[in-house]
């Protein structure tokens, strides 16, 4: 997908809101967007998104199935949770059967489930939020544009969309996202785009392997240039077709590991079966741990354990790692503090597990 | 396309909305038409009233949808077609209700002169003509074009009330010929107005679905 020279302002005679913006978006491809408020970034994203249409310039190749989640969705609708994502299923070229098992699914992955018979106008902001992200994954889109979509979401929904969003990108989308945590889907933004002045420039140094270790000013304010930002000619930056393809390497190089998994786990996963498959009954009273870890856990950094087989283990694991089913069915994920990661492995290890992948994971929230 | 159209009539039948013009149109037909008057008269009074009516169901059906449902919409479909779909809707539906209304007016009228069948196909192509028109009002006096409530809410209005008197208009058209068979109790079908009505139409729809992702 490709913008070349967009230019966007309300009206015919309103104030230019973006102008000159070229850039190229490679496929499977994590895009941050950042800028301080009022900037341009959800116009950028509007634009990319296909809501708006460039006032000058023109946006090619976008892909047909594009999916948008707004920053607020308290919308007053007259349908249930439920039948307004089967008519959005059905916008997004979904049969009535897919649309209706996709939609159950996708709210109880989000936790949404007890709500699907709930109107609209009856949820509450967060549910509401869970709602609209949820029709945007209905449809395995192709293109996945996230304004802030994460706000007023719960822990448990925002690793969730976390989640979600490395399976799209291991399943080849392009993903788009403003975020104010600056650790968002940390580890996976391979190529972050400022904007600035009606202006927009990439703020990673292309080629650079991964991303930035760290992104103080992504929240916000004038990005420090001292920083390995590159603005390659005046001011805009059109990054050609090479520069982006390596991007695009690292990020998915980056997304990998911990995405494939995640992907697979999406299109094995049938309509109906809950969080806690199979795979998560030989642990037993293991999986009860879970809600409790995932404060203890947050902002650390944490390792990924995907394991199989193995004799039932000890009710209490070292480090209480959040387990979850993994891809395929037959493997569990442990997810777990980085500190105890070695007394994990070495119990696993002791009642004959098999460790199949083992990986550092960037800290959630 | 059907999955929007279906979607946008969820939106206008479980809002309730659809009943404001549905009274208004009752309270016109039911004060405008009497039974045992002359068929052609009734027809041609009867598919005027659906003009403001079907003005008033599109405006309705392009505003009411909240932003953030029109935007998620506009990103899976395209904004285009959403507006399209909107525009079709407001239309649809009209000409449905116009359509009971023509065949009742026959029932009730004076057919001296005039077979049944003669009447409702003279009266189903006036009251499409006066529908579609009353669309394009409604189509170019909301978003994109008109925004703020107020002056889209006067535009409707006096559009309505100007497309039924201007000459050349293709509701006036379909009016003229419906009186004009009344005074001679001869049925003839107002085509050409209904084929301009057609073509205003869509004129109009393409214009609102082209600018709706600029303009907005």
């Amino acid at each position: 997908m490709r913008l070349e020279h967009v230019g966007r302002r309300h009206g015919p005679r309103g104030p230019w809101v973006l102008r000159e913006v070229s850039l190229d978006l490679p496929a499977a491809a994590l895009v941050r967007v950042v800028g301080t408020n009022g900037t341009g970034k959800s116009t950028l994203l509007r634009l990319l998104a296909g809501i708006d249409a460039p006032t000058e310039g023109r946006v090619t190749g976008r892909p047909a199935r594009t999916a948008y989640v707004p920053e607020r969705f308290p919308v007053a609708l007259p349908f249930t949770a439920l039948d307004y994502l089967v008519r959005l299923g059905g916008v997004q070229g979904l049969g009535r059967a897919a649309a209706r098992a996709r939609a159950g699914e996708w709210l109880e992955r989000f936790g949404a489930g007890e709500h699907a018979g709930t109107g609209l106008a009856e949820l509450s902001k967060g549910t509401s939020q869970k709602v609209a992200v949820a029709q945007a994954l209905l449809a395995d889109p192709a293109l996945l544009v996230l304004d802030e979509a994460w706000t007023g979401l719960d822990t448990g929904a925002r690793a969730e969309l976390d989640t979600a969003v490395r399976e799209r990108l291991a399943a080849g989308a392009t993903v788009v996202f403003v975020d104010h945590d600056p650790r968002r889907l940390e580890g996976g933004a391979a190529v972050v785009y400022g904007v600035e002045g009606g202006r927009v420039r990439r703020a990673t140094p292309p080629g650079l392997p991964g991303p930035p270790p760290s992104l103080p000013a992504a929240d916000g304010g004038p990005r420090p240039t001292g920083r390995g930002t590159v603005p390659a000619g005046p001011g805009v930056v059109s990054v050609g077709p090479g520069v982006t393809s390596a991007g695009s390497g690292s990020a998915s190089a980056g997304a990998g590991p911990v995405a494939v998994g995640g992907g697979l786990r999406a299109a094995r996963r049938g309509p109906g079966s809950g969080a806690g498959g199979s795979s998560v009954a030989g642990l037993g009273p293991v999986s009860a741990a879970t809600p409790a870890v995932s404060g203890s856990a947050a902002s650390r950094p944490s390792v990924r354990i995907v394991v199989s087989g193995g004799r039932p283990l000890p009710g209490r694991l070292p480090g209480d790692p959040a387990v979850v089913p993994g891809a395929d069915g037959g493997t569990t994920v442990l997810t777990v503090d980085a500190a105890h990661s070695d007394a994990l492995l070495g119990v696993l290890l002791a009642a004959s597990w098999h460790v199949h992948h083992l990986g550092t994971e960037g800290a959630r929230t | 396309m059907r999955a929007l159209l279906r979607y946008q009539s969820g939106l206008l039948l479980r809002s309730q909305r659809w009943l404001a013009p549905l009274l208004l149109y009752a309270a016109l037909i039911g004060v405008g038409v009497q039974a045992g008057e002359p068929v052609l008269g009734a027809l041609g009074f009867t598919a005027a009233a659906l003009l403001p009516v079907a003005a008033w169901t599109v405006r309705i059906c392009l505003t009411q949808e909240p932003p953030a449902a029109r935007n998620v919409v506009a990103a899976a479909a395209g904004r285009g077609r959403a507006h399209l779909a909107a525009l079709l809707t407001g239309a649809a539906w009209p000409v449905l209700v116009g359509t009971v209304a023509v065949l009742a007016v026959t029932a009730v009228g004076d057919r001296r002169g005039v077979t049944p069948l003669a009447a409702v196909l003279t009266g189903l192509p006036a009251a499409l003509a006066c529908a579609l028109t009353g669309a394009a009002v409604g189509a170019l006096a909301s978003r994109p074009f008109l925004r703020a409530p107020g002056w889209s809410l006067a535009a409707l209005v006096l559009g309505s009330l100007l497309a039924l008197v201007t000459t050349g208009s293709p509701a006036k058209l379909a009016m003229t010929v419906l009186v004009a068979g009344a005074r001679t109790a001869t049925a003839e079908p107002p085509w050409l107005a209904c084929g301009g009505a057609l073509l205003l139409a869509a004129a109009t729809a393409a214009l609102a679905c082209r600018a709706t992702a600029r303009l907005e």
